[in-house]
């Protein structure tokens, strides 16, 4: 194919390639990440969509870690606390993020400075194994992320169980905490961590007056009844059949499939079976 | 080997959930429920016997799972050097560092040990040793090596190694062989019987007389030979008594099977119990360990073992009858498909 040809290479279009296709001439273009250059002829590399900034050549992968941008709401896990003021938190990126301690809201609720005692307690705010909500705020020289949790929205996780999808099956949405009717919130999060919770209810959620600001930083879980809990692995299932068929995410399909498995009056653990899997896949696609 | 951190919150969901009436797991199964396990024999072409299990992988892509490969070798050994009569086994288990990458190599190597340990001291007791490892009585015998590599954990390892070690040991073909005896002729010439003769006279051989009072045996078989034969040989002796581990998670009142790697981390306390089910005898309990932080009463462990008993015999038959399946698929089908070209 002539892909020397400019509407193959549309900036903002999108075009699939495979390993080993030519894309283009290395005299007129120039080869970025996923392509390599072989007699003259810029190859791709991996499996992904062509993307081209004037005349730079790349190819985003299907399969890969986690590439951070700007503004980007992850779902992380501290792995360490280190000093000074930070901690290190793995985001299924190449490398761990940092969350400075500069970065998170305080007990207190209020804006106040970070006093030494702040940092001698760091522990208490997170410590490793924790899972949080944050945004990605800047990156370092070295490529690594920094994270910060400066908004009541965000903080550490309680109430429910993490689940991992491919990164690339979480799409940009108006708003990645979606609230399923079940009584179920999922914070979907665009490294691919998604959380599966007890819902909040609207009275009690962050600027409301049933807010519980001492509670951010807490560990213990609220009381969650039998249904919640059924609830939530129904839809951890769920998230998890849809991956292995390598569907995106939205909160319509996620609502769909589980009206279909309530419906089929299947139990949770169903879903783990294969012809039930692919039965609700077979429904999701002629809707 | 409760490896991956989790939280706190996490953790205590968890626990909360083996709690609540009726007990509720993070994946929706009840407490008794294995998750789908997949196994393939005869993986290996160059091994004597192999299979590869999985338990828990996705049924769409094959991912995510708990996943094994074992094979077994024969090798020929001399008694005098370092081997012992009629054969033995030796069991290695190997990690792969994917399967731990949070691990150092220092502690794979721990966890590999720990691994082998318990496998070889099981399989290796004398109660289980097959008959059939012998090639020439107090001389050449065959050793045994059972390999496994541990491709990817989520949870539940101790199960998935001994399931996949049954299932190579029960798919081992030990080759058929013949021994060659040196022997004097009648009539003063040596030779050699079963080997090439010839060279005759050039030896002073002594008159051999046999004795009437001579009662001992002899063993006069010092070589051997594998017999040409279609097959690859005959199957292990006794490999219906192959045991098959179960592993009892301990949240203090109650006990789950086949935990899944959160769960593993938020229920430290395990016992491992390694059944046998020789045909038309009673089970016997193989082994058995407390792996983990904690502690158990002799009472509760009396409970467990008959309680393990139950699990392990569903498993056991489920196991042999998948086993037998894949025999006639590897056999009996191939064999008919080869027939019809």
């Amino acid at each position: 194919m002539d892909l020397d040809n400019e509407e193959l290479l549309e900036e903002g279009g999108s075009r699939l390639t495979f390993p080993g296709e030519t894309l283009t001439s290395s005299q007129a273009y120039m080869r970025g990440h996923g392509t390599y250059v072989d007699n003259e002829e810029v190859i791709a590399s991996v499996a992904g969509t062509i993307e081209r900034v004037n005349k730079l050549v790349t190819v985003r992968a299907i399969r890969t870690r986690y590439n951070p941008e700007v503004g980007d709401l992850v779902v992380g896990r501290i792995t360490e606390v280190v000093q000074p003021r930070r901690w290190k938190v793995d985001a299924n990126s190449r490398q761990d993020a940092v969350l400075m301690l500069s970065s998170v809201n305080l007990p207190g609720g209020v804006q106040r400075r970070k006093l030494e005692s702040d940092e001698l307690q760091m522990r208490n705010f997170f410590e490793e194994g924790d899972l949080l909500v944050a945004e990605v705020q800047a990156f370092f020289s070295d490529g690594a992320m920094s994270l910060h949790t400066r908004s009541l929205k965000y903080g550490k996780l309680r109430n429910g169980q993490l689940v991992a999808v491919p990164p690339i099956l979480v799409r940009r949405l108006k708003s990645h905490f979606l609230t399923l009717p079940c009584g179920v919130d999922l914070i979907l999060g665009l490294n691919g961590y998604i959380w599966v919770s007890k819902h909040v209810k609207e009275s009690e959620q962050e600027g409301e007056e049933g807010f519980d600001a001492e509670a951010v930083y807490s560990n213990q879980n609220d009381d969650i009844d039998e249904s919640t809990r059924t609830a939530i692995s129904r839809v951890t299932n769920i998230i998890r059949v849809l991956s292995s068929h390598f569907i995106p995410m939205s909160d319509m399909l996620l609502l769909e499939a589980y009206e279909w498995t309530v419906d089929q009056e299947g139990n949770a653990k169903d879903l783990l079976q294969e012809d039930f899997g692919e039965a609700l896949i077979a429904s999701i696609n002629t809707r | 080997m409760a490896s991956t951190s989790i939280s706190k919150a996490e953790k205590s969901y968890i626990q909360a959930g083996f709690l609540s009436s009726p007990p509720l797991r993070a994946d929706g199964r009840a407490l008794h429920d294995f998750r789908s396990v997949a196994l393939e024999t005869g993986v290996a072409p160059l091994a004597n016997g192999s299979a590869r299990l999985s338990i828990g992988a996705n049924a769409h892509d094959g991912g995510g799972g708990t996943e094994v490969l074992a094979a077994t070798k024969l090798e020929v050994e001399n008694v005098e050097e370092d081997g012992c009569d009629g054969g033995r086994i030796v069991c290695t288990v190997t990690c792969s560092p994917a399967a731990y990458p949070q691990l150092s190599s220092n502690a794979l190597d721990d966890l590999q040990y720990d691994m082998t340990v318990i496998l070889h001291q099981t399989l290796s007791h004398p109660s289980l040793h097959p008959n059939n490892l012998g090639i020439l009585p107090k001389k050449k015998s065959w050793l045994l090596n059972l390999d496994i590599v541990v491709l990817a954990d989520a949870g539940n390892i101790y199960d998935a190694i001994f399931m996949a070690a049954r299932a190579a040991l029960w798919d081992t073909k030990v080759p058929k062989t013949r021994s060659v005896e040196y022997k004097v002729r009648k009539g003063n010439s040596g030779g050699v019987v079963g080997g090439k003769t010839g060279s005759s006279g050039d030896m002073d051989v002594d008159e051999e007389t046999t004795s009437g009072f001579d009662t001992r045996q002899i063993q006069q078989a010092t070589d051997f030979e594998l017999t040409d034969y279609w097959d690859e040989g005959e199957v292990l002796d006794g490999r219906e008594r192959w045991p098959i581990s179960i592993t009892l998670n301990l949240p203090p009142p109650t006990h789950f099977l086949d935990a899944t790697l959160p769960e593993e981390s938020a229920v430290p306390l395990k016992a491992l119990l390694v059944y046998s089910f020789p045909p038309s005898e009673s089970p016997n309990v193989q082994a058995m360990r407390i792996l983990g932080s904690g502690e158990l009463t002799v009472v509760l462990l009396k409970d467990l073992v008959k309680e393990g008993e139950k699990y392990a015999r569903e498993l056991f038959i489920a196991l042999n009858s998948k086993l037998k399946e894949e025999d006639i698929r590897r056999n009996q089908k191939a064999r008919e498909r080869f027939a019809r070209r």
